[in-house]
């Protein structure tokens, strides 16, 4: 209480102090929940991406390849599952240059594949694709959202753009499931069965030679998994083997798809903690001015409270404890800014894909430990001060 | 009750190249009950009496003895716990905490003591009862006149049943009606609390109602003298 009042009797700096932690620990939260957001999307792909070898046509080559390059990757040695993959824009008039999130996608899967999922992808409402669908989809979370669909609506993929040509054409799905949040690729993806991909997948051909291809012929990868477990290094010599063996495709490691999502996100967290860590250290020096004055201020309190038998380490603790309040504080309420922003940019960009922001309980714990040890730090060398002071010099100050 | 020991008690500061003596080679004996007021001219070295009887200041030679025993063998946290326990101080400027109340300020002493006689609480009410403030407790210190602010020291330095009150100028803050009223509490709390007052002070008339006045000149006891009163 006497912390409170003592903050409560120097209102105006007390509240310039404590909205110095304020702003810095709101920076850190909202940069923060920045930089969560896309560590769960960069795990993701970590994640998946550290899982699985994907197969493309060789360098410079169109996106089209034999499906029986299935049964020749299947011979490879240590390869367990192949499935063919076919990925396309779902929404394509929604293109941006720059986007913080993955586009939205239509991605064919085979049932089987979901043993090989190391996302957790499952699905919230309705049901999972069976390898008998046709004509219906599974809509990742954030899909779901943005097209504004429940399981049993209808969606025409992909979304016809605003500005579409006469022979764009598209296909009416029933949604049948809607998968829980993964916070990463799924989200963003609109699942269909391998046979509809293959429909799909060849409406995007160039008019030329669409009529030449047999679409179940076809797949534009392919995604190879080991046995489940199986560890990066053995999957980048899987990948070795595959280019060694199987003419006309090109197997990427998968440790060069992980170093560089890691290294993408390595270097987004710098920038994003870098600028929270800078906002904090002012908030920090702002408490060590106001906790300096406060101390030379009450000079003679302290002798004071000396001379009626405090000893060093009741002044030191009472000093501790108003500079870790003020720290606790502003670290609440900047919080709490944070995360009501955060919250509220997230719900205005959801119907556009654009949800940038993610608190975790993590960024919790750092945002409020953050804040009470910057209050405990900054109050030390004032406390030090207050605690050492002579009571006989502090009693005769005159101020 | 505690009676204490001066025994040729030095305190020399440095100030430049000159050292300053203020206090040099007292020896005194103050018993249990005693109210004695300290006086002399500023500089006299009363106020440095005061706080090497209060365990404020270390002495350069000499010892302090409260109830016999050597204080210079304690260290800071001993002295402080020894003032918590056995020692209150009343000041000129009062130095009442501005963000605690009146109650609260008569019981910040606890917070400190670890040996607590019995219910604080009720210790603090009577004696700001005792002080004429027991309608105030919610007060804070900048609503009261500088004669109530004193009265609440004066409870404050009894709070923790000291053994002996030190005050430095009580009343050198205050009109003389104020100070009469102050002097008169501090004699009846001196006799019904049985603790021992020493007072510096300016004041004649408060010099003149102690029991006994120690008159001190240059950092040297002039006179020691008992002070009779008119019955």
């Amino acid at each position: 209480m006497e912390i409170l009042r003592n903050l409560a009797r120097r209102k105006l700096r007390s509240t310039l102090t404590i909205l110095g932690i304020v702003i810095g620990i709101f920076a850190l939260t909202t940069m923060g929940a920045l930089a969560e957001h896309f560590n769960a999307l960069i795990n993701g792909g970590v994640k998946y991406f550290g899982a699985s070898i994907q197969v493309g046509p060789p360098d410079g080559q169109a996106a089209i390849l034999p499906l029986s390059k299935l049964d020749e990757l299947k011979q490879v040695d240590g390869v367990d599952a192949v499935f063919p993959s076919y990925g396309f824009l779902a929404n394509p008039g929604a293109v941006n240059v720059v986007n913080f999130n993955l586009p939205d996608q239509i991605v064919g899967s085979d049932p089987g594949e979901s043993r090989y999922d190391v996302l957790n992808v499952h699905t919230a409402k309705g049901r999972n694709l069976s390898s008998e669908s046709r004509g219906e989809v599974v809509l990742g979370s954030t899909m779901a959202v943005e097209f504004k669909k429940s399981v049993g609506d209808t969606i025409d993929l992909p979304v016809r753009p605003k500005d579409a040509k006469p022979d764009f054409v598209n296909h009416t799905f029933t949604v049948v499931g809607i998968l829980a949040p993964t916070r990463t690729a799924p989200d963003n993806f609109a699942y269909v069965s391998i046979p509809d991909a293959q429909m799909l997948f060849k409406d995007t051909l160039p008019v030329a030679i669409r009529s030449t291809v047999d679409a179940s012929k076809v797949a534009s990868a392919f995604t190879v998994y080991g046995k489940p477990g199986t560890s990066l290094s053995e999957l980048d010599a899987i990948a070795g083997r595959i280019n060694e063996q199987v003419s006309g495709v090109k197997a990427t490691k998968p440790s060069v798809l992980v170093n560089s999502f890691k290294s993408g996100g390595a270097t987004f967290t710098a920038i994003t903690t870098a600028a929270a860590i800078l906002a904090l250290v002012i908030g920090g020096l702002s408490v060590v001015n106001t906790m300096i004055m406060a101390v030379t201020e009450r000079f003679r309190e302290i002798g004071l409270k000396k001379a009626v038998g405090a000893h060093t380490g009741h002044v030191l603790r009472e000093y501790l404890a108003e500079s870790t309040l003020i720290g606790l504080l502003g670290g609440s309420i900047g919080y709490l800014l944070g995360v009501a922003l955060t919250n509220l940019l997230n719900i205005a960009g959801r119907a556009s894909n654009f949800e940038l922001f993610l608190i975790t309980p993590t960024l919790t714990a750092i945002a409020l430990g953050f804040a009470v040890a910057l209050g405990a730090l900054s109050g030390v060398i004032p406390a030090f001060r207050a605690a050492r002071l002579d009571p006989v010099l502090a009693l005769r100050t005159t101020n | 009750m505690a009676h204490i020991e001066l025994v040729d008690l030095t305190k020399h500061y440095r100030q430049g190249r000159n050292v300053v003596r203020a206090l040099d080679g007292v020896s005194l004996r103050i018993g249990a009950g005693e109210f004695v007021s300290v006086v002399g001219r500023s500089g006299s070295g009363k106020t440095t009496l005061l706080d090497l009887i209060g365990l404020l200041l270390r002495p350069t030679s000499g010892t302090v003895l409260v109830d016999g025993d050597d204080t210079a063998r304690l260290n800071d946290g001993q002295r402080a716990d020894l003032r918590g326990q056995r020692i209150g101080f009343i000041f000129q400027e009062y130095n009442l905490l501005p963000a605690l109340n009146v109650l609260e300020n008569v019981m910040l002493p606890l917070r400190y003591t670890r040996s607590q006689v019995g219910n604080g609480r009720a210790r603090a009410l009577e004696l700001l009862e005792a002080v004429g403030l027991g309608d105030r407790i919610k007060h804070r210190p900048d609503e009261l006149s500088g004669g109530q602010q004193q009265r609440v020291a004066i409870a404050r330095a009894l709070v923790n049943r000291p053994a002996m009150v030190l005050g430095d100028e009580p009343t050198g803050s205050v009109d003389t009606q104020t100070s009469q009223e102050l002097v008169g509490l501090m004699r009846g709390l001196n006799r019904e609390e049985q603790v021992t007052f020493v007072i510096v002070t300016h004041d004649l008339e408060l010099a003149g109602r102690a029991d006994r006045m120690i008159r001190l000149k240059d950092g040297r006891l002039i006179a020691d003298e008992l002070v009779l009163h008119a019955a």
